[in-house]
Parts: structure tokens; C-alpha cells; sequence
């Protein structure tokens, strides 16, 4: 269990977050500059917060009103640098037992032995940092960090050195090496997809607050803000004009359209009628209709539209198919009002290349709403 | 050889070792604390260790004179305590030069400290050291080359230096007549063999340290 609220100011950024995670990786997600790294640095005690409060499964770390502070040779955390920070100067088997010592040398050996061995590096006791490879390099890093057994892995943005093809590969590598060694794991990271697969729990930064610390299901699905829905990426993020809202449904008037949400019952949102308010539509979960099969079942298809599809984009095993709607103006998205996802298949047996007008119709479950700023 | 010459190399060998080592004793912590610690007074620190490289030697010659004098800041109360001046014997020269070289050791050897990666320093410290600890283990070992350009540099100027010493250690053949100061005397009376001589062997002790620190250099790189 790990708790942390502090606050750290500095000349043109201040860092004020708070959060709590009990989740075996924690991913702090969020652009250049959002005070992710501040915070593991606060975590590890290189940086000290002018105020608040760090707590370690009951150990504290930190703490302002009582003036703890533990020096980071005294908090048992692995921290992993951005760039891995591995001394040039000291071989693999030096780099690992750096954190060992005041062991017996026998023990010293043995663990960094193991570490090297479980790391598949054997073999590389007697290189320098520089002669291994980006991808030997961080499992050195790591392994430098785990050598010590601590209580907490903090890895900052480990991947961001590496060219797209070896990251993917080592994102891969990455996750199954956390996941073995079952060590509960802070992440930095400013990548989408590496947070998506390494995380359990994504808390996302910006301008060094939190806006939103959530289970990575919970955020990818509820997102509390346009904000946070923006940064993680959402697609088809528009806005519409409530209609009416009950702690049920919330019925929005949009591009011509009237659309019927689910209201949450969670959240119990009720703007007022006129409010402006965000809400997405994930690609993939809006319906074509289709033509050769037998009429429209209204408990099933819900918010039906008619529109024209003016571009398509190959993503390799699917179609995005890009929508506009039979009305007059601007799509809401430029040329067009909708991204809809296909997957190759249907796209091919409904033969869409030729066919390009479609009902469509999105559960009301499948509509998203936003709180508005 | 005559036997000032001979005296006058034999002490300048032994006043420059000492310095150096007493430079190292002193430069290389104030290089870190220059490079790595905000202080109190850290401004006048650096001023004062860098004065001496601009100031003309007879300058820095005169403070020195007025801090170890038999009158001095810290001369008086040690002549008050012992009755012995460390003006006028080869200890003040050993001080003069020590002086002189430390901005050419505290210069490039803190360039060099904060050249290294402060993650590096920063891993050490998550993996148990102590800032102590860090210094010696990391900081000191990546920043080698610089130190020991500094220290060479620091040695061919206490080889080197005349202004000073001759201000607060004097001229004193066999006692405190370094070789420069040997040179400048066998100039003005007319030995010009003498002169040749040390002008030759202070050059070929500088070339030979040069060629040493370069081979160094090359090695650790």
C-alpha cells in the first residue's frame, strides 16, 4: 500500500498531488512536464516536498508536519533512471552489487549471480555499460535495482530511449519481468501503449496535478473529464446540447440528432437543458445497419443515423471508416462526424469499398458523457 | 654543476610534491563543494581560490605576507606561541606555491564534477550511499581525468612559481632558492652557465610531466 500527498513549489510549477494505489503497477501517465518524475524523485527522497505526507505499506517515508524524512539510502525502493544511470566506470557484476553492499562478499556474489542468471544475463559479468546493447543495458538497470530485494520498483519512463521496433519488444520483455518478480512497481511513462500494457492502476498528470487516478479499465471506460479523455487518447470526442437529463438518461440534441446516454447512476449528472456537454463514442462499438437483413428492432438499435462514408483508413486488421451524417454544416470532426471501426472482414462481405451510404445506430450504453469544465 | 644549482633543483622538487599533495588535500574538496553543495559564502570561496590566477603573483605574495608574517593574522600568534616564523624557510615557499596552483587544480577539476551525470550520483544514493560515500565511489572516479589534468597543471606551476615565494620565503641560496628564483640570481650576476642549466632542466622536467599527464590522459579515456 502506497499513499502519497505532497506538494512541492518551484519557480513556475507547482506539483500538488495526491493518491493511493495497493495495485501491483501504478503507471503515472501524462505529457513532458507534468511533474510524473518529480514525484517518483519525491518518492525516492532525492527531492524533498515542502509539505505532505509519503507512506510506504505503513512505513513513512516522508513526512512534513513531523519533519521525517528519510534519506534515500534509507527507503528500500529500486529506482530505474530514465537513460538507466548505469556507472560507465564499473562492469555489469560491479553495477549489480553496487546495492549490496555491507553483505558478506560470498553473499553479494551469489545474489548478483541469480539476479544475472533470472535476467539472462549471464555471461556479460565482465562488460561495461557501454559495450552491452539498449536492451542488455536495461535489464541491467533493472537488475542493479532489484539486486537489493526492495520494497518498491520505480521505473521512469524506461522505454523512452529506444527506437519503436526494440521498444515494443522490450515493453513486452518489460511487463513479464515486473510480473515475475511480483515486485510492486511505480511507472513513468508518457506513452499511451506502454501504459495500457504495463498497467493496473494508471494515476494521469498534468501541470503537476492529478486529474484522475483510476483502475486502467475503470479510466479507459469513465473517464471524469475532457481533459483526461483527451490525453488518454479517446476518439469521436464531441459535444452535444442536453436536452434533458434524469439520474437514467441524458438526451442530447447533436448535429441534427437527438442522442439518448445512459446516465451513469454513479455519477448522477444532471446539467440543466442548454448545457454544453462532451461525451465520445468508441469507433468500434457503433452498428451499421444492415441491409440485407430484416428491419430495425428498437429495443436494439438505438440512436439511429443516416450518413455517407467519405474515407477510409487501413490500420491493418481493421477499417476506419470516416462517417458524415445527412445534415447540413460542418462535420463535427471537419469533413466528417464519426469514426467507426470495421474489422477487415465485414468490411469485405459487406462489400464497403463500393457501398458508401449507412444507417448506423449506437447503444445508449455506448455513448459517453462528460462531466463539463 | 655547482652545488646552488644542484640545492636549488632538489628543493624545487621537494616544495612542488608537497604542494601538489597539500592541493590535492585542499582543491579537491573545495572542486566538489564548488561543483556540488550550495554554502554559505560559496561566492567568496570561489573568488578566493581563483584570485590568485589573476591577481600578479607580488599581490598575492603581499596577503600571504600579511596572513603568515612574523606580524601576520596567523603569523603573530604563532611566533607569540613557538617563537618560530614560517617566513623566509622552504615551508613558505611550500605555502606560496601551493597557493598560486590551487585555482589552476580547483578550475578543471570542478568542471569535471559537474560534468558527471547527476543521475549517476542520484542511483548511488538509492542503492544505500551516503552523500560521502557517493563522492568517493562515483562522482571522484568519473571526474578523474579532470583532477588529474588539474593536478599536473598545478604542479608545473609550483615548479613554476616565483612572485610569490619570492615575497613571502625570500632568496636565500640553500634554503629557500627554488630554481626560478636560482635563475633570476645566476641572471643578474652574470652565471650564465648556472642560468642555462636550470632554464634547460625546468623545461625538461615540464615536457617530461606533460608527456606523462598526456599518456595518462589517453589511458583513462
Amino acid at each position: 500500500m502506497l499513499s502519497l500527498s505532497i506538494t512541492k513549489r518551484f519557480p513556475g510549477f507547482t506539483l500538488d498531488v495526491a493518491w493511493e494505489a495497493d495495485d501491483p503497477v501504478v503507471v503515472l501517465f501524462g505529457p513532458s512536464g507534468a511533474g510524473k518524475t518529480l514525484t517518483l524523485q519525491c518518492l525516492a527522497g532525492l527531492v524533498k516536498p515542502d509539505r505532505g505526507r509519503i507512506a510506504l505499506n505503513g512505513r513513512v517515508l516522508f513526512e512534513g508536519a513531523t519533519e521525517t524524512n528519510l534519506p534515500p539510502r534509507s527507503r528500500r525502493l529500486g529506482y530505474v533512471f530514465q537513460g538507466y544511470a548505469l556507472f560507465p566506470h564499473l562492469t555489469v557484476e560491479e553495477n549489480v552489487q553496487f546495492g549490496l553492499k555491507g553483505r558478506p562478499r560470498a553473499e553479494r556474489r551469489e545474489r548478483a549471480r541469480l539476479v544475472l542468471e533470472r535476467l539472462a544475463l549471464t555471461g556479460l559479468e565482465g562488460r561495461y555499460p557501454r559495450e552491452l546493447s539498449g536492451g542488455q543495458q536495461q535489464r541491467v538497470a533493472l537488475g542493479r535495482a532489484l539486486a537489493p530485494d526492495p520494497d518498491l520498483l520505480l521505473l521512469d519512463e524506461p522505454l523512452s530511449a529506444l527506437d519503436a521496433p526494440l521498444r515494443r519488444q522490450l515493453r513486452e520483455e518489460l511487463g513479464l519481468v515486473i510480473r515475475e518478480w511480483g515486485k510492486a512497481t511505480v511507472l513513468v511513462t508518457h506513452d499511451l501503449a506502454e501504459a495500457y500494457q504495463l498497467a493496473d492502476r494508471i494515476v494521469v498528470y498534468e501541470g503537476g496535478q492529478v486529474l484522475q487516478a483510476a483502475p486502467k479499465s475503470e479510466l479507459l471506460w469513465q473517464p471524469t473529464s475532457e481533459r483526461v479523455a483527451r490525453l488518454i487518447g479517446v476518439r469521436n470526442l464531441l459535444c452535444g446540447t442536453v436536452l434533458k437529463a434524469t439520474p437514467e438518461i441524458i438526451q442530447l440534441h447533436w448535429r441534427d440528432q437527438t442522442l439518448e446516454a445512459v446516465n451513469s447512476p454513479s455519477r448522477l449528472f444532471l446539467p440543466p437543458p442548454g448545457t454544453l456537454l462532451p461525451f465520445f463514442v468508441r469507433p468500434e462499438y457503433v452498428r451499421l445497419i444492415r441491409k440485407d437483413r430484416a428491419g430495425v428492432d428498437p429495443d436494439h438499435h438505438m440512436n439511429l443515423m443516416d450518413g455517407l462514408v467519405v474515407g477510409d483508413l487501413d490500420q491493418g486488421t481493421a477499417w476506419t471508416l470516416l462517417f458524415r451524417l445527412n445534415a447540413p454544416g460542418e462535420g463535427s470532426q471537419g469533413a466528417y462526424d464519426l469514426e467507426i471501426e470495421v474489422p477487415k472482414l465485414v468490411y469485405e462481405i459487406l462489400d464497403m469499398a463500393r457501398d458508401r451510404r449507412w444507417q448506423v445506430s449506437i447503444h445508449r450504453g455506448s455513448i459517453q458523457v462528460l462531466p463539463s469544465e | 654543476m655547482s652545488a646552488e644549482v644542484v640545492s636549488a633543483l632538489l628543493l624545487s622538487i621537494r616544495v612542488a610534491v608537497v604542494a601538489t599533495i597539500l592541493n590535492a588535500i585542499v582543491g579537491i574538496p573545495v572542486a566538489y563543494a564548488l561543483a556540488r553543495r550550495q554554502f554559505w559564502g560559496r561566492a567568496f570561496v570561489d573568488l578566493l581560490v581563483t584570485l590568485p590566477l589573476v591577481l600578479p603573483p607580488t599581490v598575492t605574495g603581499y596577503y600571504l605576507i600579511v596572513l603568515f608574517g612574523r606580524r601576520g593574522w596567523i603569523g603573530a600568534p604563532l611566533y607569540a606561541l613557538t617563537g618560530w616564523t614560517v617566513a623566509f624557510t622552504w615551508y613558505a615557499a611550500v605555502i606560496a606555491a601551493t597557493v598560486m596552483a590551487l585555482p589552476l587544480l580547483v578550475r578543471p577539476a570542478r568542471a569535471a564534477i559537474e560534468s558527471v551525470d547527476r543521475s549517476l550520483e542520484q542511483a548511488a544514493r538509492t542503492l544505500g550511499r551516503s552523500e560521502w560515500r557517493t563522492a568517493l565511489e562515483v562522482t571522484l572516479p568519473l571526474a578523474r581525468n579532470g583532477i588529474l589534468a588539474g593536478l599536473v597543471l598545478a604542479f608545473t606551476r609550483a615548479v613554476g612559481e616565483f612572485g610569490a615565494t619570492l615575497m613571502l620565503a625570500g632568496n636565500i641560496p640553500g634554503r629557500t632558492t627554488t630554481v626560478p628564483l636560482a635563475i633570476y640570481t645566476a641572471t643578474q650576476t652574470g652565471e650564465t652557465a648556472d642560468a642555462l642549466v636550470l632554464v634547460v632542466g625546468l623545461t625538461a622536467v615540464s615536457c617530461v610531466v606533460l608527456l606523462v599527464a598526456g599518456r595518462l590522459g589517453a589511458r583513462a579515456a
